[in-house]
């Protein structure tokens, strides 16, 4: 039996805040298998964002074991932990965060350029550039590739996201209140588009939202509260 | 990739670093100016001492110089093997005056001998009328000398006329008119001095007759029979209506006397005195060894050409003689006793010494003078009427330590001081980074979520600063070479349009101001500017590089 994608043992994470130790997460444990999309629901302020960014390799436990693809994210060296967010992890955030400085073309092409070296770049640029022009064609973004981020509507801005995530083919991709930001319609849009790319590629998603009925349409359901993983 | 793809970006799409760029080019342009023209400043001025003196001066303490100096060039010339050649000089102080107009003035003499002189120093690259001769001497071809007399006239006409275009003087601005009258005082100066000059041709081959038969019969008849009386009266006759005096007496005058030439405000020269005019000097004796008569000798002298250091202070008040007449006019002549004895060398001021160019280095010019001085009081052990006063051979660096020095010091304070202001562009790339920094936090976020390293993080501010610098470096090169290039019709036009003259002839010796850029100084600022674009980055890359993605991420 093959490992799960994402495995959390016991994972605890504080924060101080002024003179007060704020205690986010506290041991929290599931494991996620291979190609489920699983989604955490909680509060603001439960944990949600923290756990993603944990286990997105964005940020370190105070305690507990973190494996992802059967790896210990622990004993990773700061150079494979790097190598792991740009090959094997995909990030879609509610603000989109796309570089202003580039237009949507660019901004999928970052991860693949961040993968390359100025060398090995000449020869991968073709089959990245094709590979980004097919995922933003399925996007409905074919006319919008010399556009910035700031010419765009939010759901537009969200698709350039997704396509930026999934530009690498990674195993796990990791999505923080994707809807957060956008309109019902939209947010529901941009759903439909994060469960049709989930069967196509058939990726590990962990999608973390405040919002119960998007939650419900994911193959789990995990509830966050004070730190504690419930049902 | 993406540090390249992300700083080119950056630097084309952030208009903040534009004002960066332009700080560093300003900085960069600035410090170019101020080497170039500080080190063609100090460049001119050793060049100019090496080209007026040559490589090696011996000269004497007194005004009544040293005596011997061929015999002592000769042995030189033999003994020394590195010595090339070496020409006797006469340095003297006269008034001169103008016939026929009230302009009188203090001059200073130098008597050298031509074409010896040339082989010494660059003094014949400065001639004006005998342009490029390899033996220019105070007896040039008038054919030469009308030649290069009617372009001159032709300038100064032109020159008039582009002025005046069809206008009447009266019609012009009084500055203009001004000029307008001096360009036609300048058109029937060298009109008179074409007609001298054609006259003296025409008659020079009479002259030369006549000299010829009179030299003649003195020999056979002796100078005092009716023969030779009778032709050195036509000789004279014929000496008179040419106007042109006989080659000793002769003179090169320096191309800057005030009141003898004009210069314009963009620069141009206008002779208001040519060859083929007269002039008279009055010597004071200062040779002669005694203060208590110094009545003055005095010489009508003929102009044969003028001369351009390009030193300002020379030029406008050296004017040259051939060296036995200045000897003459000094009283620096051999003395003889009634019964025939010599009493007293003939003398010279100075002896100019020309090097090989394989030993022109400083360190064997000094072993070389060291080795003249040597060979001098050798000498005067021999000849010991050669010296009145201590001689001395020093190199043309150590005799114009005095004025080198300083201007050396000079040239390093304002260098380091505009190197100290220079580095205001690496605060303001500072704080332009900085404040980039913390605009870009979120995007460093991603940049870090998406794969890229602390180290690929501060790589791309490194090479944002460092492209800034380049940029700035080469923008700031290109306008510092061509304002440098263009600084002489900057100033002048200052000059005309505000009235404005940084640049004094008077007080910085040349008359303009130096105009090369040397590459390795530009190298080297362009390298300081990339290093400042570096340097400036650094702080904010390593904030940059240090900045936790999460923290990044949610930085709002």
């Amino acid at each position: 039996m093959s490992s799960p994608a994402i495995d959390i043992r016991g994972l605890h994470k504080s924060y101080r805040m002024g003179r007060t130790q704020l205690h986010v997460l506290r041991g929290v444990s599931f494991a996620v298998p291979e190609g489920q999309f699983a989604a955490v629901v909680g509060a603001s302020g439960s944990g949600k964002s923290t756990l993603l960014h944990l286990a997105g390799l964005l940020d370190r436990p105070d305690k507990g074991a973190l494996h992802l693809g059967g790896q210990d994210a622990a004993t990773l060296s700061a150079a494979r932990r790097n190598r792991m967010r740009c090959r094997d992890i995909g990030f879609v955030f509610q603000f989109y965060h796309l570089l202003p400085e580039l237009n949507v073309l660019e901004n999928v092409l970052l991860p693949a350029r961040t993968d390359a070296s100025l060398f090995a770049w000449a020869s991968r640029r073709r089959d990245a550039r094709e590979r980004s022009l097919a995922l933003l064609d399925e996007l409905g973004l074919s006319d919008r590739l010399r556009h910035r981020p700031k010419e765009l509507s939010g759901g537009e801005r969200q698709r350039v996201a997704i396509a930026r995530a999934l530009i690498n083919h990674p195993r796990v991709l990791l999505a923080d209140e994707p809807t957060g930001n956008l309109d019902s319609k939209t947010g529901l849009a941009i759903m439909n588009v994060l469960r049709r790319f989930h069967k196509q590629f058939n990726q590990t998603v962990l999608m973390v939202t405040h919002d119960l009925s998007l939650a419900e349409q994911a193959d789990r359901v995990l509830h966050l509260r004070d730190g504690h993983l419930g049902g | 990739m993406y540090i390249l793809f992300l700083c080119l970006r950056y630097l084309r799409s952030r208009i903040i670093a534009y004002f960066a760029v332009l700080a560093v080019a300003l900085c960069v342009a600035m410090m170019l100016i101020v080497v170039s023209v500080m080190n063609g400043f100090l460049d001119k001025i050793e060049q100019a001492a090496k080209g007026l003196f040559g490589d090696v001066v011996i000269e004497s303490a007194s005004a009544a110089g040293f005596g011997r100096y061929d015999e002592f060039i000769a042995e030189l010339e033999q003994k020394v093997p590195e010595v090339e050649a070496a020409s006797p000089f006469i340095v003297a102080y006269s008034i001169l005056r103008v016939p026929g107009t009230d302009y009188i003035r203090p001059m200073q003499v130098a008597g050298l001998r031509l074409p010896a002189q040339a082989k010494v120093t660059s003094f014949a690259e400065g001639l004006g009328f005998q342009p490029g001769s390899e033996t220019p001497s105070f007896d040039p071809p008038f054919e030469v000398l009308l030649e290069t007399l009617s372009a001159e006239l032709a300038r100064t006409q032109a020159m008039r006329k582009d002025l005046l275009q069809g206008r009447a003087t009266w019609d012009l601005p009084p500055e203009q008119a001004q000029l307008a009258d001096v360009l036609q005082y300048a058109v029937d100066a060298q009109t008179l001095g074409k007609l001298k000059l054609e006259i003296a041709l025409r008659y020079q081959a009479e002259l030369g007759q006549v000299a010829r038969a009179l030299s003649e019969a003195e020999r056979e008849h002796g100078p005092t029979s009716p023969q030779a009386l009778k032709l050195a009266e036509r000789l004279d006759e014929f000496r008179e209506e040419s106007g042109v005096m006989e080659p000793d007496n002769r003179v090169i005058l320096g191309l800057g006397i005030p009141g003898l030439m004009h210069r314009t405000g963009d620069g141009q020269t206008i002779r208001l005195i040519v060859p083929g005019q007269n002039v008279v000097i009055s010597v004071p004796p200062l040779g002669r060894g005694m203060t208590s008569d110094i009545t003055p000798n005095n010489a009508r002298l003929t102009i044969i050409d003028d001369c351009r250091t390009d030193v300002s202070s020379i030029d406008s008040e050296q004017i040259y003689l051939p060296f036995e007449t200045a000897q003459k006019l000094n009283n620096m002549d051999a003395q003889y006793a009634a019964d025939g004895e010599l009493v007293r060398p003939a003398r010279c001021s100075q002896i100019h010494v020309k090097v090989r160019r394989e030993f022109s280095r400083d360190e064997q010019l000094h072993r070389i003078a060291v080795r003249i001085n040597e060979l001098w009081d050798d000498f005067t052990t021999r000849y010991p009427d050669a010296e009145t006063t201590e001689v001395t051979a020093r190199t043309w660096r150590e005799r114009q330590a005095r004025i080198i020095a300083p201007i050396q010091q000079q040239r390093t304070l304002v260098v380091t001081m505009f190197a100290i202001i220079s580095l205001v562009s690496v605060v303001l790339i500072f704080v332009i980074f900085y404040t980039i920094v913390v605009q870009k936090t979120r995007d460093i976020g991603v940049i870090k979520a998406v794969g890229g390293s602390s180290w690929g993080v501060a790589q791309v501010f490194l090479g944002y600063g460092a492209m800034i610098g380049l940029v700035g470096a080469i923008l700031g090169c290109v306008g510092g070479y061509y304002f440098v290039r263009y600084i002489n019709p900057i100033q002048d036009g200052l000059d005309t349009w505000l009235g404005f003259r940084v640049w004094s002839r008077e007080w910085f010796l040349f008359e303009k101001i130096p105009n090369t850029v040397e590459p390795l100084a530009a190298v080297l600022i362009m390298v300081g500017a990339i290093a400042a674009g570096l340097v400036g980055a650094m702080l904010p890359a390593v904030r940059a590089a240090r900045m936790q993605p999460v923290e990044a991420l949610r930085y709002e």
